[in-house]
């Protein structure tokens, strides 16, 4: 049987998808007893150096309930000049431009190597990218003096073209006027009462003042007055002032008594921020970036008291029901987070505090927009520093990674439907024929906007298979899918990116060997953590791990191989072989077991999790641990306690760390200065290798990983030992009798026992 | 001239700040960080299938009493590492090459940094805004005290010192990376002047071709060319 995984691999880098089911089970019923849904992971922007954009429209089928983009699956009449939509199977004209097409002469969307093309489109004059800066100064001096720091620096890694605005708060808000004349004004506003878009617009004479137009005939872009602009100018006029106006930002000036924490009016903060695009750049790229260094502690948005004895809410707190300020502040912000989405616009929240920030409550302003989240401890370390730089990252070509105003389209053949998408997007609630009434993540809809995305950002959709059980396999054998990105590029360009995919129906009953050979593990096991990540947010934490808990079982009872009450017969193929193992990492991951972390801290890891593409999301699923020895180059092991041995160096990927462990006797060799004697260069090279290694990925990764470099017996050593399955622990380390690995103080059920009960449950005829 | 600007641009690894963030990662210069344009194979990425069963790869235990001391337990005096000669890297590519941070020798002399600026800025006042030049002109006279008073540092004065002479040959863009990757990797000591370098390249590389005089040598230079505008 040949094996999909070049097959995968190669779609994935053409196209940016993974289907959880490369080959399809042709009816809905087969479908269900698949247990992992028909589901794809879609990069839209996937960065691809060999795929130069055409500059002309797309052509679309002329179908006003379809407009499909012609793609290589279309049916071509050469001579006629009519192509066939391959989703409705309308005859199309093609435009007068492709009367010179021919076999030999295929326009390139139509050549399969181009089954992801990107067009370069003319909507309208260009409009700029704003950069909205909300700043909080109530941060220690060292602290708001790095962020100024960051912020001077910034605006030379903007684009030239940008306009930037500034507001910041503390007690107050103040909204900067930009001027190029010697003295600053700014407009301040209390930070304990919110306003409305309209009150905001007119406090700061946004209001646009009436034109009389002519009768019938609509007013014209160039027509309108000019809206001020005094908030928000162009970098390459105002960066000489702006510079000036940051080097002076004092700490916010209300003192804060011994006891207490500063009064900090985030809500009202990033209110103003919302309201002042809404009404100024409504549909262009924007980011409002929000800079904080604490918890929001007054007016609309407030996460906690002003009283240091009140902690912030804990995990233990909400599940007791005593988190008094968490509901109104998460609606708070939901509601800017969709006024803003509407608007086309992103928020970014960089926060950076020992103590938590209220990311929890805040979290649907990145998530639903598509902005950022940074998390560290002070403005003033390079994991913020230089977070924040990538943020400005350019690609191959020297241009911005990041883009803006997107909207995804997606369209099936008649035999699927769309059931959701979840990732960083809200939906558009775009009925259609394709939407499915069985809604996963974001459903009811087949389009979604994306406000601010990168070549790395992933979505998951969902599929749901219609075909009635017992119909035939329809014509052709294949099911299709097209994926319509629209998006601002960061050249202000508007471009649109499409990918259209086929795959194999099969009859699930005589052919699910094609079927099982054609599944995809890794995209599979990221697909349904999506999915219970995604439900954790509105169900009890261990209603999610049953949930998946009971899908595994399924899946094994349906595809192993085994002898009914046998456990010790059970098998699964390769192409399930490391999904198992995904599942067990999922459960013990930060996403889904919240204990020992902050809300907060959850609320991160879930952000990154829920758009990262497929090997990224895995690495956070299940970390990669590489070992470091004298015997050869490094490898990949098992992420496992018996990989920890004295004479190994281990590097540990996690996605949000990268931790180096030096096995015991490493740790003393270096102690004894081993690596500084020459005639142990191997030592030093040894030493050195998993730095190297680490760099790279250091160098690269958006965020920023935490770096930890520690030893045997180092306190530091349990993000290691926190991570590896505990296959040896106090309780089983003599029942082996092995002397190689380390043991782990533990009582969480390792990979062993979970394989067994797995298998208990799969093979069991009572289940 | 992407490698040409990597080529000028710093290449350092600093630590982070321990004090503030104690698994603060290490810093890269932009330098690092530029070069790594492009989707990168991420070379750490295998996993090792565990067994079928899930069990790791255990010997079976030769007998099925505990052993007296466990030897993970037990601390044994330890010998040295093994002396043989391996091959160079342990890894197929060379470690990196970090430059060290020493202070590093800088001759050059302020008043040859500044005259190229000051010239490019006077060629601007027939253009730029008073108010504008004026500033810039400010901010020159800033930079020049820091420097008089020993308040930049060696990477900085000397890589200042390259910048103007890419001006003077209108190299632009590449100007225009240095300004960037020193606000990057120096904004502490450069925060207060480089914005207005950043202005004087942006208005110098828009002034109409006769307003500007290519100038290759250092230090003052031909007077520009009354142009009627």
């Amino acid at each position: 049987m040949a094996t999909y995984l070049e097959f995968i691999q190669q779609n994935e880098e053409r196209d940016g998808v993974r289907f959880s089911w490369n080959v399809w089970p042709s009816s809905r019923l087969e479908a269900t007893r698949m247990v992992v849904p028909l589901a794809c992971l879609l990069t839209p922007l996937k960065e691809r150096l060999d795929l130069p954009p055409v500059q002309y429209e797309p052509v679309l089928c002329s179908r006003q309930t379809c407009k499909a983009v012609l793609n290589p699956l279309c049916q071509v009449d050469y001579r006629a000049k009519l192509w066939a939509c391959n989703f409705c199977f309308q005859r199309n004209q093609f435009p007068p431009a492709y009367a010179g097409i021919s076999e030999i002469n295929q326009p390139a969307e139509l050549m399969p190597q181009f089954s992801t093309i990107e067009y370069i489109v003319q909507r309208g004059s260009p409009t700029p990218l704003i950069f909205l800066y909300v700043v909080d100064t109530c941060l220690e001096e060292e602290d708001l003096q790095a962020l100024k720091e960051s912020l001077q620096m910034s605006l030379s890694l903007l684009p030239p073209e940008a306009l930037v605005g500034l507001i910041t708060f503390g007690r107050m808000v103040q909204v900067h006027e930009l001027s190029c004349e010697g003295i600053s004004k700014s407009y301040v506003f209390r930070g304990t009462k919110d306003l409305t878009a309209k009150q905001i617009q007119d406090m700061l004479g946004l209001t646009r003042p009436v034109v009389p137009v002519q009768q019938g005939r609509p007013l014209q872009p160039q027509e309108q007055p000019p809206i001020s602009s005094r908030f928000l100018q162009p970098i390459h006029k105002i960066d000489m002032n702006l510079t000036d106006l940051l080097g002076e930002l004092q700490r916010d000036p209300w003192p804060v008594t011994q006891g207490k924490r500063p009064l900090r009016s985030t809500g009202v903060a990033l209110s103003i921020a919302v309201g002042l695009l809404e009404g100024t750049f409504p549909n262009t790229g924007a980011r409002i970036m929000l800079f904080t260094g604490g918890p929001p502690t007054q007016g609309p948005g407030m996460v906690v008291g002003d009283e240091l004895k009140t902690p912030i809410r804990s995990w233990h707190d909400i599940e007791k029901d005593n988190a008094r300020f968490m509901k109104k502040a998460t609606k708070h912000y939901e509601i800017l987070a969709n006024r803003t989405a509407a608007n086309g616009h992103c928020i970014d929240i960089y926060a950076c505090a020992l103590d938590q920030t209220g990311l929890l409550e805040m979290k649907c302003c990145a998530n639903l927009t598509g902005g950022h989240m940074v998390m560290g401890d002070s403005f003033n370390t390079s994991l913020f520093k230089q977070t924040f730089q990538r943020v400005f990252s350019k690609d191959f070509n020297g241009e911005f990674r990041m883009a803006f105003g997107a909207t995804l389209e997606v369209k099936t053949s008649r035999e699927l439907k769309i059931s959701g998408a979840i990732g960083p997007c809200v939906s558009l609630n775009a009925k259609g024929p394709c939407v499915s009434e069985n809604e996963l993540g974001i459903g009811g809809t087949c389009q979604w906007k994306i406000c601010s995305l990168d070549p790395s950002s992933t979505l998951a959709i969902y599929f749901e298979v219609v075909n009635q059980h017992n119909a035939p396999i329809p014509q052709g054998g294949r099911g299709a899918a097209q994926f319509v990105t629209q998006y601002q590029h960061s050249s202000t360009q508007r471009r649109i990116r499409v990918t259209t995919i086929a795959r194999n129906w099969a009859d699930a009953q005589s052919q699910l060997q094609h079927i099982e050979a054609a599944f995809d593990q890794e995209a599979a096991a990221v697909l349904m953590a999506r999915l219970g990540v995604y439900r954790a947010e509105s169900e009890e934490g261990p209603d999610v791990l049953r949930w998946l808990d009971r899908q595994l079982i399924r899946l094994c009872q349906k595809f192993g191989q085994y002898n009914k009450d046998d456990p010790n017969s059970f098998r699964l193929s390769d192409s399930f072989s490391l999904y198992p193992q995904f599942m067990f990492h999922l459960r013990r991951s930060p996403f889904l077991q919240v204990f020992n972390n902050s809300p907060d801290e959850s609320s991160y890891y879930r952000h990154h999790f829920a758009r990262q593409d497929l090997t990224q999301s895995l690495i956070m699923i299940q970390p990669i641990l590489y070992s470091y020895s004298f015997s050869g180059p490094p490898e990949p092991v098992l992420l496992d306690s018996s990989s920890i041995l004295a004479d190994r160096i281990l590097l540990m990927d996690t996605f949000f760390q990268i931790v180096i462990y030096l096995g015991e006797t490493i740790a003393q060799w270096q102690k004894a200065g081993y690596q500084d004697m020459p005639e142990y260069e191997n030592f030093k090279h040894l030493l050195q290798a998993p730095l190297d290694d680490a760099q790279e990925i250091l160098q690269t990764r958006f965020p920023m990983p935490r770096y930890i470099n520690t030893e045997h017996g180092g306190s530091q050593a349990r993000f290691l030992l926190s991570k590896v399955n505990p296959s040896q622990t106090h309780n089983n380390l003599y029942a082996w009798g092995q002397e190689s690995g380390s043991p782990i103080l533990t009582d969480d059920v390792s990979l062993q026992v979970f394989m067994d009960h797995l298998k208990k449950l799969a093979v069991s005829s009572a289940s | 001239m992407r490698g040409r600007d990597v080529a000028m641009a710093e290449r350092y690894v600093k630590p982070g700040n321990k004090e503030r963030g104690w698994n603060d990662p290490p810093q890269f210069s932009y330098g690092l960080q530029i070069q790594c344009g492009g989707p990168k194979r991420h070379h750490l990425a295998r996993r090792v299938p565990g067994p079928a069963d899930g069990a790791p790869q255990a010997p079976p235990p030769a007998n099925s009493a505990p052993p007296a001391v466990p030897a993970a337990l037990a601390s044994k005096p330890v010998g040295p590492p093994p002396l043989a000669v391996v091959s160079p890297a342990l890894r197929p590519d060379a470690a990196k090459q970090v430059a060290s941070l020493a202070e590093e020798e800088c001759e050059v002399k302020v008043d040859d940094v500044l005259a190229p600026l000051n010239e490019t800025l006077s060629m601007c006042r027939n253009i730029v805004q008073k108010q504008v030049c004026d500033d810039i002109s400010r901010r020159l006279a800033v930079f020049r005290e820091l420097w008089l008073q020993g308040k930049l540092s060696a990477p900085v004065r000397k890589r200042m010192n390259i910048l103007v002479q890419e001006l003077q040959r209108q190299h632009w863009d590449v100007a225009d990376e240095i300004h960037r990757s020193l606000m990057v990797d120096h904004v502490n000591e450069v925060s207060q002047w480089m914005v207005g370098i950043k202005r004087l390249i942006a208005e110098a590389r828009n002034l109409p071709p006769g307003d500007l005089v290519a100038n290759d040598e250092q230090g003052a230079g031909a007077q520009p060319a009354e142009e009627a505008l």
